[in-house]
């Protein structure tokens, strides 16, 4: 298959699997197996061809296809990569947990129908999201992705539910329009720029003359993208109708939402920083990510501390973890990108591992609230290590992975001279590492509950777990070579330094992130990065 | 300098209307005046296209004239006409202070705009004020409204003021940028419909300050 076939096929396999989910609800006996089958072919067929699009573009470069419409690059590969993978995931726990609902009469087989229908749906809108050059083609995709998973979100049909998907679609419609107000006037002002105004809507021609464009119109502009699709992201203080829409979605979507979607709305702010860092310099931008990052942690890291619902938790972590994503690319330079980027994907491993544990307690339990659920290490021991280790893998706690990242942005911040800064979010991260182990320790021991019944609910509930969980340890102890690869082209890409070598090398305290690509083995070292410190 | 008057004083009708739609008790009294509004926003476009010798905008005004003067109120005040909650039409502000805030707005937005340095809108800059001031206007419907129905409104007030700055600084632009914007915001209209009317099926209510269940 051409690499432009490959992309097409990415978007049209879970769009049709999607209309096929919604046309077998009709078919009356069968539907339940039928959809199902629809479902596990599509995010299969998504996870194969992403896995090789992604290596065509580590191996031959960006991808451009269908004109100016599409362009892969590998800024675009690593968000393709946790779509794709978070997606195929997330879809065979979905399996498991569905079936499950099912079972118990929390929905009919017409409405696991609808779920498989928009999930594929969801899939297909992020997709877009990450493979549009044309800018308002992204507009479009992540206004999309909203409409797509609104129903995922109220799905259940409760007070709670139908409130959260209301905050939900208001809250993000109003974000995503701030963020095509911001896509017009960059567009605008390129238009009357270039000679021909229908180029203004690729990225990478935006890119190229970034220079030329009004530097007044670019701050307004990034001052709407960053608010706009920070809402969707969920920094703070737009991130105001996170916690509900992820506590009141099933367990699957959660983990879809907090480690697929908020890291596509963040992809489309780091595509306008890099055109706004030519136009302006990157100061001003890298200010503003800063302070937004900082708000985040802080906010987070206080709701973190006194929080009793479990999914609510998880739901504020994502907050601090987007605020430590932004807060790593405020800092700037290439250690601050590449940890930004390397966070991105490592706290969504672990997110989505967190949320698929806190699903499992729910079914088993019938509650998230941390006051009720006790002895999860005696009643489900399997679900409850997974569960464990990705809390406190949140929290930064090695050898896991998200301690690598942020080992990484803490280096970053002493590096570029924040020394200040750097410690005052150690705190914040301390704090959080507190609310995690409160909630651990509270949830895994005690005594359960007289009406919770001994024993797991299943291999489909478990295998993805287990998947997630030696991801997240393959990155905390060695991150595989590709991926490296991967976030040092992206890194290239944001820092605008074209094939040029990024010039220092990382190390963490137990393994070298080779900055050099392998065919290129003479970097310009400045220093290690750092001494293998405390950390956390 | 007359046809720049023209826009311009197109433009400051289209923060009336807002007022209107904004102000409006009911929601299918709403859903009549956007449709208004929509219209001024069309002639807008056409005026722009013979002014500006941009003759997108004339392909632009017959899709804004589909969509936002026939399809999205038609939508609204078919589907939002039945749903009644007497409890929700009140405004966390009076009407006077909200023509306060949105005069306070527009002026703000004009000041701002007023430092932009692009030659092709040297004489519409009032008309791009208004066009960032009824952007966050539609913000202004969102946040006072205590009817969920309104904060729809609020939403397509928002993108009406885009859609104008859009064609203020690029009449150019091709005509599929224009229908992918437009057919994104009917699709947002409609789930906000749905949900809204499950809402009211649900918990009887369309009021705000009931939908509070969750915090923290």
């Amino acid at each position: 298959m051409t690499s432009t076939q490959l992309l097409l096929a990415l978007l049209l396999i879970p769009l049709g699997a999607s209309l096929l989910a919604f046309a077998i609800r009709w078919i009356g006996s069968g539907s339940r197996f039928l959809a199902t089958t629809v479902h596990l072919v599509s995010i299969s067929l998504v996870l194969v061809f992403s896995v090789l699009i992604i290596s065509h573009v580590l191996s031959e470069g960006a991808v451009t296809a269908l004109g100016h419409w599409f362009h892969l690059d590998s800024l675009g590969a690593i968000f393709l990569a946790l779509v794709a993978g978070i997606g195929f995931l997330t879809g065979l726990y979905s399996i498991g947990f569905m079936n499950h609902e099912v079972r118990n009469g929390e929905i009919d087989v017409k409405t696991l129908c609808n779920y498989y229908g928009f999930f594929s749906l969801f899939i297909s809108t992020m997709i877009l999201v990450v493979i549009s050059n044309n800018v308002i083609l992204m507009w479009v995709a992540v206004e999309a992705t909203t409409i797509g998973s609104t129903f995922l979100v109220g799905m259940y049909g409760q007070r709670t539910s139908l409130e959260a998907a209301w905050k939900y679609i208001i809250i993000c419609s109003v974000g995503v329009a701030f963020g095509l107000y911001g896509t017009v006037l960059i567009f605008s002002n390129a238009s009357n720029i270039l000679v021909d105004p229908e180029h203004a809507t690729s990225w990478t021609v935006l890119v190229e003359h970034a220079q030329l464009l009004d530097p007044t119109l670019a701050t307004i502009a990034f001052v709407f993208v960053l608010i706009g699709f920070g809402t969707k992201a969920g920094l703070f203080p737009m991130h105001t109708w996170l916690p509900d829409a992820y506590a009141e979605a099933p367990s699957p979507v959660s983990a879809l939402l907090s480690a697929a979607l908020s890291n596509c709305a963040f992809l489309i702010i780091i595509r306008y920083y890099i055109i706004v860092s030519k136009t302006l310099g990157p100061d001003l931008p890298q200010a503003m990510l800063l302070a937004f990052g900082l708000m985040s942690i802080a906010a987070a890291a206080l709701f973190i501390i006194v929080q009793r619902d479990i999914k609510r938790l998880l739901a504020y972590s994502s907050v601090e973890n987007i605020g430590i994503v932004a807060l790593a690319l405020g800092i700037g330079g290439p250690i601050g990108v590449f940890a930004a980027l390397l966070h991105a994907l490592n706290n969504s491993i672990a997110k989505a591992l967190a949320f698929c544990g806190a699903g499992n307690i729910m079914l088993k339990y019938g509650t998230r609230d941390m006051g009720a659920v006790k002895g999860v290490l005696n009643v489900m021991p399997a679900t409850a290590v997974f569960f464990g280790a990705s809390v406190l893998a949140l929290g930064g706690m090695p050898p896991f992975n998200v301690f690598v990242s942020e080992f990484l942005v803490i280096t970053a911040g002493i590096k570029a001279g924040h020394p200040w800064l750097t410690l005052f979010v150690m705190l914040l991260l301390a704090t959080v590492f507190a609310g995690f182990v409160r909630m651990v320790t509270s949830v895994m021991l005690g005594k359960a509950p007289d009406n919770v019944q001994k024993g797991e609910l299943g291999l489909l509930k478990l295998l993805p777990m287990g998947i997630f969980i030696v991801v997240m340890l393959w990155m905390g102890i060695r991150t595989p070579q590709p991926v490296v690869q991967l976030l040092e082209n992206a890194t290239r890409i944001v820092l605008n330094k074209g094939d040029a070598p990024l010039g220092f090398t990382l190390q963490s305290p137990w393994q070298m992130l080779n900055s050099t690509p392998p065919t290129n083995p003479a970097p310009t070292s400045t220093a290690p990065a750092a001494v293998p410190a405390a950390g956390q | 300098m007359t046809d720049s008057f023209i826009i311009n004083g197109l433009a400051g009708l289209l923060i009336v209307t807002s007022l209107l739609v904004i102000g409006a008790k009911k929601p299918t009294s709403s859903a009549v005046l956007y449709a208004f509004q929509s219209f001024v926003l069309v002639l807008i476009f056409l005026a722009l296209a013979q002014i500006k010798h941009a003759h997108e905008l004339n392909a632009w005004a017959l899709t804004a004239f589909i969509t936002k003067v026939l399809l999205v109120p038609c939508i609204m005040y078919r589907a939002l006409g039945r749903l009644k909650d007497p409890a929700a039409d009140s405004t966390v502000i009076s009407p006077a202070l909200t023509v306060l805030a949105s005069a306070v707005i527009v002026l703000l937005s004009y000041v701002v705009v007023s430092h932009v340095q692009l030659p092709s809108i040297t004489d519409l800059k009032p008309a791009l004020g208004v066009s960032l001031g009824h952007f966050f206007l539609g913000l202004l419907c969102i946040v006072t409204q205590r009817n969920i129905l309104k904060q729809i409104f609020g939403y397509c007030l928002m993108e009406n003021g885009s859609h104008l700055t859009l064609a203020l600084l690029a009449n150019n632009a091709p005509e599929l940028v224009e229908i992918g914007i437009a057919t994104d915001a009917i699709f947002a209209v409609v789930i906000m419909v749905v949900v809204a009317r499950k809402i009211h099926r649900t918990l009887n209510t369309l009021d705000v300050k009931q939908l509070t269940a969750l915090k923290g």
